[in-house]
């Protein structure tokens, strides 16, 4: 049993037929046994009831036929409801299996492929395509067995009636069987097309996804359509012969089933005329052929399945049907653990094109030293890296890790020893540190048992943010998270004695930039609403979503003559930001310094122009809701189109204290109020130490706070705590919550986690500020100076002073190596580079 | 324009109206059609500097303009550990007019002589809001030619002259 299992992409349609499920298969078998049975059963007691039951006059008889139809009806009805169900549970097995496999094998295709193919056509491959397939399989085995025994039943019956009669009708289905596969073989060549033009426009719609922001940036909307509405006439063309033909071959059917009762007529009438056929036989020999008919359909039918299916599948395994250019994993022996000594010789790289991306290309780094690639763009300094990477497969040439051909180790030895920082490296969504532990996961996984001990310590990833200098991001996303009201009772109240040693450390020095949570003055930093509650809602409709369909807020709002300006507000903010983005993209930065949402401007455009047309300045109650709502987030400080009226600021303020007055008597526990002493669940853990919240200010500012902000947080012992939440924190689709240098710092730091003795990066601090890229020189020149080789493409000169070697590259060549100052006094292709042509 | 019914008797101007007067009358956004303007007058951020805070150091990357609305600053350079000073920058002046169009480190550093208050965009928000306003960019590289020309022009008919050193480093508006 043991033998090696075929690859998913080499395995036939009919494999699965006979590996899917197979006891169920057998019961399957079973079960249409007894159906073809209790199908055969009604026509036997139909000819008993006439000709015992009706004709003996025996009503005991009668009833006893009956009640054995009934049971064959009723037994044949719950039997097809059982085949059904194990055909699907069949067929899904199949098609997830089909899915997981070839999902499996696709993951460890070379690059190569993947630059050559569109992701809208692997989404199409496994989500539209493979169901056919697996349907198939389903139905493979019931299918055909239950129509042919019934046919061949049926059949038997009719040739024990009359065989001369059953001979000639039956002599239709041959000659079905001949003309059909002609029509079915066209059919599958534009099935085939069908296919692979469904596939064009998947690839073109994912395309046009991905390439979404280059296609608002050019306006190139009417190309893209064009593209794209060619694609989808050329699909309903084939579309369209297609299904013609497969209704052809359906009527074509239909046509010569119905012949055969003619030639009934025909022959049987003449036979009847000659008395050589009694009249009874001849009608009892129809109604048997009637039922012919159905199973036959069924049989066509699956036979178009079966075609469409095998086409389908076929295209899909052939498109996949390439080997993954290096093992998994070792076989017989653990992975290799390097030292990291590397050696290139006269490596080579041609791509199918022949175009010479690498030629002869010698160099040596030992254990613990570093190199830096540089040249211009396009000299093949990122594909040497990848080559030595084992990213892309050399076509010539050696490369050498510890004396060990790189082309013939697994990836499991390459990704247990190589850390490798792509240029634009790939956020996955999920948080921060479920990105940070992938490499180290991935590692751990497969090893098995080995889980724990190969996963970093809190310390060692508190350490690794700090190198890479990702740290004040993840401490930032940590302050700014809102804890919630549950089960966060410890944690409130060690933010709770934070605060008040901010108050009595940094609370005058930081003054100016925070504006704290005052109650006899106006918060400019804070939404009107919470300059008017200055609290939390303790149950909902007290949220400041609800708000303003809350009635008792409205009547408060109403009573403290507050409702009207703030509906003027409402309205003067949804003019403005209407008048100003009305035309813009919906971009998140775009829309930060704007009280309404890129998903809502519409929305306000149409509140604004009804607001026009409103007579007398009264907008519908729905509208009405709306402005308030808006009215109710403005916050000076950040909402710049419109300045808050000193009356309606005066308002606010007395506002507060009325409804503190009134909410206090009528319901007590609605609301808690913002309280030195106590913590604020509505509020980040930041504005809770604050108890208030930071003003816009410049970056010597931020820098100064955030300083203040760890002192603190280190003496209160507090800081790996939020350091942890701050992990917690989701990155969004493909990481685009985070910064394009956060991206990078946070895959230099997945890199390093893993502690490899080889580290390359394909210019890997490219996005990063002149701080953070000096940060992580010099953690590169100190600390892992000696410990892991370092092999890093430089795009950026000033950085490469210190490395062991500078190798420069001209298209595909190494032109000069040395250090960084014997390359600059020989004035050669370095020189150039950083001094420009003389 | 926005003719709303109730009168409005503050006399307080928002920050976005005052931002839209400044940059109407600085010549990099004088040529832009008012839709863009407004666009860009919310945009804009004013910050605050106090006496002695850098607007930016030599060899950051720093990716902004400045509009100095009041106070005034110092323009350096550190040559071998020592701050030469190029000039000062006065209220109602506008730098950085580059640095909106494309990456650079700067060359200088910018410090506050006094406390200052600066209208300042950034080149991401900048390029975002013009995707909008193709024909926008033409009008715009013809300020930064002008401003490129103007200044080789002047300096020809200052320095060139005296300095013959200057003279063989002459043709930035070749580029």
């Amino acid at each position: 049993m043991k033998t090696e299992p075929l690859p998913v992409h080499k395995r036939t349609l009919w494999s699965w037929v006979l590996t899917t499920r197979p006891k169920l298969q057998f019961l399957l078998i079973f079960i249409i046994l007894i159906t073809v049975f209790t199908r055969v059963v009604p026509l036997e007691m139909q000819k008993r009831v006439v000709n015992e039951a009706i004709y003996l006059r025996k009503v005991d008889l009668l009833l006893i036929y009956c009640g054995i139809y009934l049971v064959a009806v009723i037994s044949q009805g719950a039997l097809k409801l059982l085949i059904n169900y194990i055909q699907a549970m069949i067929a899904q097995r199949a098609l997830s299996a089909m899915r997981q496999e070839l999902y499996h094998h696709i993951l460890t295709l070379p690059l190569d492929f993947f630059r050559k193919t569109q992701p809208g056509l692997v989404v199409s491959a496994l989500t539209t395509e493979l169901p056919v397939a697996g349907n198939f399989v389903g139905m493979a085995i019931s299918v055909p067995v239950t129509n042919v025994l019934t046919l061949l039943a049926f059949a038997v019956y009719l040739f024990w009636l009359n065989p001369l009669l059953a001979a000639v009708s039956l002599s239709i289905y041959p000659m079905v069987m001949i003309i059909l596969p002609l029509l079915q073989r066209r059919a599958n060549q534009l099935n085939t097309r069908r296919v692979d033009a469904t596939r064009a426009m998947a690839g073109k719609i994912g395309e046009a996804v991905t390439g979404i922001h280059e296609i608002h940036g050019n306006g190139a909307y009417r190309i893209e359509n064009t593209k794209f509405d060619g694609m989808v006439n050329k699909l309903e063309k084939i579309r369209l012969i297609w299904t013609l033909y497969t209704q052809a071959i359906k009527t074509i059917n239909n046509f010569f089933t119905n012949l055969s009762p003619f030639l009934v007529f025909l022959l049987g009438g003449y036979l009847a005329m000659k008395g050589q056929l009694e009249l009874g036989a001849m009608i009892a020999f129809l109604s048997a052929q009637e039922k012919l008919y159905t199973p036959w359909k069924e049989l066509i039918e699956m036979y178009q399945v079966y075609q469409d299916a095998f086409v389908q599948y076929n295209r899909t395994m052939e498109y996949f049907d390439r080997e993954p250019d290096y093992a998994l994993e070792p076989i017989d022996r653990q992975p290799y653990a390097v030292r990291g000594d590397i050696a290139v010789q006269n490596l080579s790289f041609v791509t199918e094109e022949g175009i010479h991306l690498l030629d002869d290309i010698s160099l040596s780094i030992g254990q613990g030293q570093n190199l830096a690639l540089v040249g211009f763009s396009g000299s093949g300094k990122s594909t040497l890296a990848q080559c030595i990477g084992q990213l892309y497969r050399y076509t010539g040439g050696h490369v050498l890790l510890d004396g060990k051909e790189v082309a013939e180790l697994s990836k499991k030895d390459m990704t247990r020893n190589v850390g490798f920082v792509s240029q634009s490296p790939f956020i996955f969504s999920g948080t921060i540190r479920e990105n940070l532990l992938y490499g180290c996961l991935a590692n751990a996984d497969a090893g098995q048992g080995g889980k724990t001990d190969r996963m970093p310590s809190l310390d060692d990833i508190i350490a690794v943010l700090q190198q890479t200098g990702i740290f004040v991001d993840v401490l930032r996303f940590g302050l700014n998270t809102v804890l919630t009201n549950d089960h966060d009772q410890e944690l409130a109240a060690r933010v709770l004695r934070t605060r008040e040693s901010f108050q009595r450390s940094f609370g005058a020095e930081l003054a100016e930039y925070v504006e704290f949570f005052d109650e006899n003055r106006y918060l400019y930093f804070s939404s009107v609403v919470e300059n008017l509650t200055f609290g939390t809602a303790k149950r909902d409709e007290f949220n400041s979503v609800n708000l303003p369909q809350n009635t008792y807020f409205l009547r408060f709002l109403e009573e403290s003559r507050l409702a009207r300006p703030l509906l003027n507000l409402g309205i003067r903010l949804a003019e403005q930001m209407v008048d100003i983005l009305g035309n813009m993209p919906p971009d998140e930065l775009l829309f930060e310094q704007s009280p309404i949402a890129p998903e809502e401007l519409n929305d306000f455009r149409k509140v604004v122009e009804r607001s026009k047309k409103a007579k007398l300045g009264q907008p519908e109650e729905a509208d009405r809701t709306k402005l308030l709502e808006l009215a109710l987030r403005f916050t000076p400080g950040i909402h710049k189109t419109v300045a808050l009226p000193k009356t309606l600021e005066a308002l606010i303020l007395e506002g507060r204290t009325l409804f503190r007055k009134k909410i206090s008597a009528d319901d007590p526990h609605a609301v808690t109020f913002f309280q030195i002493s106590q913590y604020i669940y509505s509020q980040t853990i930041l504005n809770n130490i604050f108890f208030g919240k930071m003003k816009i200010f410049n970056p010597s500012a931020q820098e100064k706070i955030n300083q203040s902000i760890v002192h603190l947080l280190i003496e209160e012992d507090f800081l790996e705590t939020i350091i942890e939440i701050g992990m917690q924190f989701e990155v969004g689709n493909k990481g685009d919550r985070l910064s394009g240098g956060q991206r990078q710092k946070l895959s230099i730091a997945r890199a390093l986690l893993k502690k490899p003795p080889v580290l390359i990066l394909d210019e890997a601090t490219s996005a990063l500020d002149n701080n953070s890229q000096t940060r992580i020189q010099n953690l590169l020149e100190n600390q892992w100076k000696g410990k892991s080789t370092l092999i890093s493409v430089v795009h950026r000169l000033d950085i490469i002073k210190n490395f062991d070697q500078v190798a420069v590259m001209k298209s595909g060549k190494i032109g000069e190596s040395g250090t960084y100052d014997e390359l600059i006094a020989r004035k050669g292709l370095l020189y150039e580079l950083e001094y420009g042509k003389k | 324009m926005n003719s709303n019914t109730e009168k409005n008797n503050d006399a307080t101007t928002c920050e976005y109206t005052e931002n839209l007067n400044i940059l109407r009358q600085v010549d990099f956004f004088s040529a832009l059609p008012l839709e863009a303007a407004k666009v860009l007058a919310y945009l804009c951020h004013r910050i605050h500097f106090k006496a002695g805070d850098f607007l930016f150091k030599q060899d950051d990357e720093d990716e902004q303009a400045y509009y100095i609305i009041s106070g005034s600053a110092r323009l350096f350079k550190i040559i071998a550990d020592r701050e030469q000073v190029v000039r000062d920058y006065e209220e109602g002046e506008f730098l950085g007019r580059l640095a909106l169009m494309g990456a650079m480190r700067r060359l200088f550093s910018l410090r506050a002589r006094t406390d200052m208050t600066c209208l300042t965009i950034s080149r991401e928000k900048f390029t975002k809001a013009l995707e909008r306003f193709p024909d926008v960019m033409p009008k715009l590289v013809k300020v930064i030619v002008e401003n490129v020309y103007g200044w080789e022009k002047r300096f020809m008919a200052y320095r060139a002259v005296d300095c013959s050193d200057c003279f063989k480093e002459l043709g930035v508006s070749l580029v």
